[in-house]
């Protein structure tokens, strides 16, 4: 068996157990900085992890390697049973079946809020633009702004643009959503309209990922809670376990801090 | 706030304040005083010249462009002009040709330097770095002259007449590059191209819409260009079916002929008229809410004032100021029309194009480029790559700042969704930079466009150097400065309209 046999069985073995998100033992620099150390942790379908961890910990720099937005440089990430290489038609294939939401929403200016949706099913998938604005409307009335379809981002409201951003990456009909801190620019009484739309998200059975320092959100929606310091995971469980039990040190510090 | 504070303020904004401190009679005041002044200091400066120019018996006016000017100019469409008013029309010819072609190679240089300073390649980015900081410290004028010398210093031509097989040709006379000839047919081809380009756009759309249905590629520019193709093949055996269409020119010739002086005059009146009360009636018409019409502020009534005044100056100017302008439009307009007769008449059956290589030719002592060939001299090749090489530094560092300007989140949002790096530079990254970068460009276009004006330093006959010649002839410098700063004038408005219709289009809409 040659190694490429054995790295196909592998990755369809695992790609068997519904494992969504794979990584192991996942290393990265930024020059002499560690921003991750030894990654390892399995996502699978239909679960909703967050990531809690202190700025500077890496949960932003993890969760964009696993769309290659950032590259790790040692260990494997594996989503949806596709490993992530140097191999363009793989890194293109997970883009289009993970959608990823901002903390600075990333709307396109020039496009209106319909334009902004249908931008990727258009030219990605290759969708008629009259499917595709039906179901850009139809995810407008998911996320509650049926009525801004035909408006510019500058237009709207931070929280309108989250939604916007969140309908966007919707579109492409993802199997995975990441969100790296979709509330952190927001102001207070915006987050809840968006914590809402992710809340009704989680529901609908989407596998998610989520960074946030929405400790409500953790509580009430996550399956699984990931808390991570200096590049490393520190400690992982229910929520439950988590905010009222943790076991590390570390983490009772950190929540001593926030809490 | 008591009772008594509260009544004082009330009678303080109920009575009018004095004039002195009334913002709006100072505004009206300002506004007068400010048109009273540029139109006395017009006024005095042109007495003053007129004056001036009395006492030292030099006659002011127009008259020396319809007298010979006796003297060759080195390259252009004529180079042996009748008149000084000929020999400044070559002039501002060789000038917009200069200007439009260095426009064009100047805007690809640019973006090709512009996006090589941004490329990872080491090599890539050294070299345009080193060309950037290189060129836009040097003065034009030194890079002008230095190619000049550089082309000097080259080989002769040599003796042996006839073509150069070869695409190009350089030696101490210039650079000769292959060049398209107009034939006979041309004009009857060129109504093929026209309807071609029409049913073109007219399938484009179709493939667009089609695309906006099915959702697959419907290549509508592919389609464009195939069809403009096929036109362009049929219109060149089939052109001489359209010889009648010189007809039609000749017929409008001759109803401009009949035309009288009066009624050009009235005509333009009534045009000018007409259009300032449509002006007006679309301004106030934009100030007219469902609730009624909207307070129109003190500038609005300044506009419309200003759109009359323009009007009645226009009517004046062509009645009392310059009668014979009818008269000119009248003759102008017959010849264009004369002309495009006979171009679009029939009997031109000959081949529409012809491509020929560059040739030799000998006609006084010393041998030199013919005809065939596209011929930039040596003094024309100076100029136009000292322009373009110059402009292209300025251009490569609006670009970069353009593409830099566009934050990194629309990168990484467009990669999130999926989208190839080609489809994401069309759609997203290109059209936020170039909202950053025309306005700009346009000012390094006029920048171009003005600095040609530097050909008089190595002597090729750009407007500003025939120019010359005709002020040292006839001693019309006054004159002559007049009309280089019209032309000037026009082509940076010409320009600037053009840049400003892009920029308009790509404005983002905030609020």
């Amino acid at each position: 068996m040659s190694v490429s046999d054995a790295t196909t069985a592998l990755t369809e073995a695992l790609a068997a157990r519904d494992d969504m998100i794979v990584c192991e033992g996942v290393n990265k620099w930024f020059g002499d900085f560690q921003a991750l150390d030894e990654i390892s942790a399995v996502i699978k379908e239909r679960e909703v992890v967050v990531v809690l961890g202190p700025s500077g910990s890496g949960k932003s720099t993890w969760i964009r390697c696993i769309n290659r937005l950032e590259v790790h440089q040692e260990g494997r990430i594996v989503v949806d049973g596709i490993e992530l290489s140097n191999d363009l038609r793989n890194i293109e294939k997970i883009r289009s079946e993970v959608g990823m939401v901002f903390q600075q929403f990333n709307l396109f200016p020039h496009l209106t809020v319909l334009d902004n949706i249908t931008l990727a099913p258009i030219w990605v998938r290759k969708k008629p633009k009259r499917e595709s604005d039906d179901t850009a409307r139809s995810l407008l009335e998911r996320v509650g702004i049926p009525e801004q379809a035909e408006k510019y981002p500058g237009q709207l409201s931070g929280g309108q643009q989250q939604r916007v951003a969140i309908a966007r990456a919707l579109a492409m009909e993802p199997r995975i959503m990441l969100f790296d801190e979709p509330t952190s620019a927001l102001d207070p009484e915006m987050i809840k309209e968006v914590l809402d739309v992710m809340k009704e998200l989680a529901r609908s059975g989407m596998t998610m990922m989520v960074v946030t320092h929405e400790m409500g959100f953790a509580r009430e929606v996550a399956d699984r809670v990931i808390f991570m310091e200096e590049g490393q995971i520190v400690e992982t469980g229910t929520p439950e376990h988590f905010f009222t039990d943790p076991r590390e040190e570390r983490t009772k510090l950190f929540l001593s801090q926030i809490l | 706030m008591s009772n008594t504070d509260q009544e004082t303020l009330a009678v303080t904004q109920s009575r009018r304040p004095p004039f002195y401190r009334d913002a709006t009679v100072l505004k009206w005041l300002a506004q007068v005083a400010a048109l009273a002044l540029v139109l006395f200091a017009l006024i005095f400066m042109a007495g003053q010249a007129g004056s001036n120019l009395q006492a030292k018996d030099i006659a002011t006016g127009y008259d020396f462009l319809g007298v010979s000017l006796g003297s060759d100019l080195g390259s252009g469409i004529d180079t042996n002009p009748d008149t000084s008013g000929r020999a400044l029309w070559v002039g501002m010819v060789n000038t917009i040709r200069v200007s439009i072609g260095g426009i064009l190679l100047a805007s690809v240089l640019g973006v090709v330097v512009g996006v090589g300073r941004l490329s990872s390649n080491w090599l890539v980015k050294r070299s345009c770095s080193v060309y950037v900081e290189t060129l836009r410290n040097i003065p034009l004028l030194v890079q002008i002259i230095l190619i000049f010398a550089v082309i000097a210093s080259l080989p002769r031509v040599a003796i042996d007449q006839g073509p150069i097989h070869g695409w190009l040709h350089i030696s101490n006379k210039g650079v000769s590059i292959p060049r398209v000839h107009i034939g006979d047919g041309f004009y009857q081809w060129l109504i093929f191209l026209l309807i071609g380009a029409a049913v073109g756009l007219w399938v484009k759309r179709r493939r667009s819409q089609r695309h906006d249905v099915i959702g697959r590629d419907t290549y509508p520019v592919a389609s464009f260009v195939a069809v403009v193709a096929a036109f362009a093949l049929a219109g060149w055996f089939a052109h001489p079916i359209f010889g009648w269409v010189g007809g039609i020119f000749d017929f409008i010739a001759s109803v401009l002929d009949a035309l009288t002086q009066q009624l050009v005059q009235l005509l333009i009146s009534a045009a000018a008229a007409a259009a300032a009360v449509l002006w007006i009636r679309r301004f106030l018409a934009r100030h007219r809410t469902p609730a009624g019409r909207t307070k129109l502020s003190d500038d609005d009534y300044f506009r419309v004032i200003f759109a009359g005044l323009a009007a009645v100056l226009a009517v004046l100017f062509v009645t009392v100021g310059w009668p014979g302008f009818s008269s000119w439009i009248i003759n102008s307009g017959r010849d264009l029309f004369e002309v495009l007769g006979d171009k679009f008449g029939d009997g031109r059956t000959g081949q529409p194009i012809d491509a020929k290589r560059p040739d030799i030719e000998q006609l006084g002592n010393f041998p030199n480029y013919g005809p065939a060939g596209l011929n930039l001299t040596q003094g024309l090749a100076a100029v136009y790559f000292g322009v373009v090489l110059y402009t292209a530094a300025f251009i490569a560092e609006i670009v970069r700042a353009g593409i830099q300007a566009v934050p990194k989140g629309q990168t990484e949002a467009a990669q999130a969704l999926g989208l190839r790096r080609l489809t994401m530079l069309r759609r997203v990254i290109l059209p936020q930079a170039l909202r950053v970068i025309l306005p700009p460009l346009g000012n390094q276009y006029l920048n171009l466009t003005k600095n040609t004006s530097l050909a008089l330093a190595i002597g090729y006959t750009d407007l500003v150097q025939v120019g010359q010649t005709v002020y040292n002839q006839t001693g019309k410098t006054l004159e002559v400065v007049s009309i280089w700063m019209l032309f000037y004038l026009a082509c940076s408005l010409t320009i600037s309209v053009v840049v400003n219709f892009f920029n308009v289009r790509l404005k983002i809409v905030e609020r």
